[in-house]
């Protein structure tokens, strides 16, 4: 731990601490579904510390209630979580020289949020140990906050109240996130384009409108930026 | 574990590590594998808009949707929007949560 790695350890906790408000719900519904599904306290924390992921353990869940086959269980676990595939690609490049148990920790603790808030930075930094520091405390501090919110949901399932529209806090923490990326034309473009094919998309099962969206959002992004470049060139040559 | 589920002890345990799995091999896939599966430049360059479709794609339905539908006067479209107006004018990362939850409160109290 070096100092490169402390100062982008604080930078990273600090830029991240205020989007960390949007796991509040999510988690607390998580552990108020793990209940209801029937498991023990041990058994729904087991889950939450193999899994750490609440969009795979809410959508596996009704398949373990009523004891579904393996594969099916493995195959939606998969396409939920297909997304990663994309956001681990996209971040590989921030672990270049990094130690492999250290990116393997990494890939555990890889999250929506971080992700979205933390990548951009990280693959603007020269330096491998501030990007590992401000890729860690966030993650760390984020599976420490899901993993006592998720308890404190499993511990409080008969009281926490349900009317409160908390969950929306997800979609303000998602919002919050996405402001400042769509700042410029063709980033715009893909999450407009990526928006309404997820509205229209989304009567298909298993979330595969939303992957369906991620994927049309990129090439509406490509396709933008390209153009734009064209544009460019074209009016400098005239 | 209860009655509802059909079978027990190893059974829920081997559903989580499968679940587990199926969620740490896309999460650590590029980040373990690094640089001997690099990505083409231009599907690299393509995947910087991976963050911002991805979030719209989750954010979008839920905001627009009711029961499935599209409506305009939904109390979660009119916080979206103040969300959206706090979160480009300030830099202040508490503001839209305080604002959108009030918002959203208020115009449900309204509208019902």
């Amino acid at each position: 731990m070096n100092d490169a790695f402390r100062r982008g350890a604080r930078e990273g906790f600090f830029h991240y601490l205020p989007l960390s408000i949007g796991l509040i719900p999510w988690a607390l519904v998580t552990g108020v579904a793990m209940r209801g599904a029937g498991f023990s306290v041990f058994e729904a924390m087991g889950m939450n510390i193999i899994v750490f992921a609440g969009t795979a353990q809410l959508g596996t869940l009704p398949l373990i209630v009523i004891g579904a086959p393996m594969w099916m269980i493995l195959a939606t676990a998969l396409a939920l979580n297909l997304r990663f595939v994309i956001f681990s690609a996209a971040i590989a490049p921030a672990f270049e020289g990094v130690s492999r148990w250290r990116r393997i920790i990494s890939g555990y603790l890889l999250t929506d949020g971080v992700f979205a808030s933390c990548s951009p930075r990280m693959l603007a930094s020269t330096d491998k140990d501030w990007r590992l520091g401000f890729y860690l405390a966030p993650s760390v501090w984020c599976w420490a906050l899901w993993q006592i919110l998720t308890l404190i949901g499993v511990l409080g399932a008969s009281v926490l109240p349900t009317n409160w529209s908390l969950d929306f806090m997800a979609s303000i923490a998602l919002m919050v996130l996405l402001v400042p990326i769509v700042s410029s034309r063709p980033m715009l473009v893909a999450a407009l384009a990526a928006g309404a094919t997820a509205v229209l998309l989304h009567d298909l099962p298993l979330k595969l409108g939303l992957i369906a969206a991620i994927f049309v959002g990129i090439g509406a992004g490509f396709l933008a930026e390209r153009w734009a470049t064209e544009n460019m060139n074209a009016d400098t040559a005239s | 574990m209860s009655d509802s589920l059909m079978h027990s002890g190893w059974w829920l345990w081997l559903a989580f590590v499968l679940a587990g799995l199926a969620t740490h091999i896309p999460r650590g896939s590029f980040i373990v594998a690094g640089s001997r599966a690099k990505l083409p430049a231009g599907l690299q360059r393509a995947l910087r808009y991976a963050p911002a479709a991805a979030l719209a794609a989750l954010v979008m339905p839920d905001v627009l949707l009711v029961g499935g539908e599209t409506q305009l006067t939904n109390p979660k479209l009119l916080a979206a929007i103040a969300v959206f107006i706090v979160a480009t004018r300030w830099q202040n990362a508490w503001l839209p949560f305080i604002v959108g939850m009030g918002v959203l409160w208020s115009a449900k109290y309204l509208i019902t």
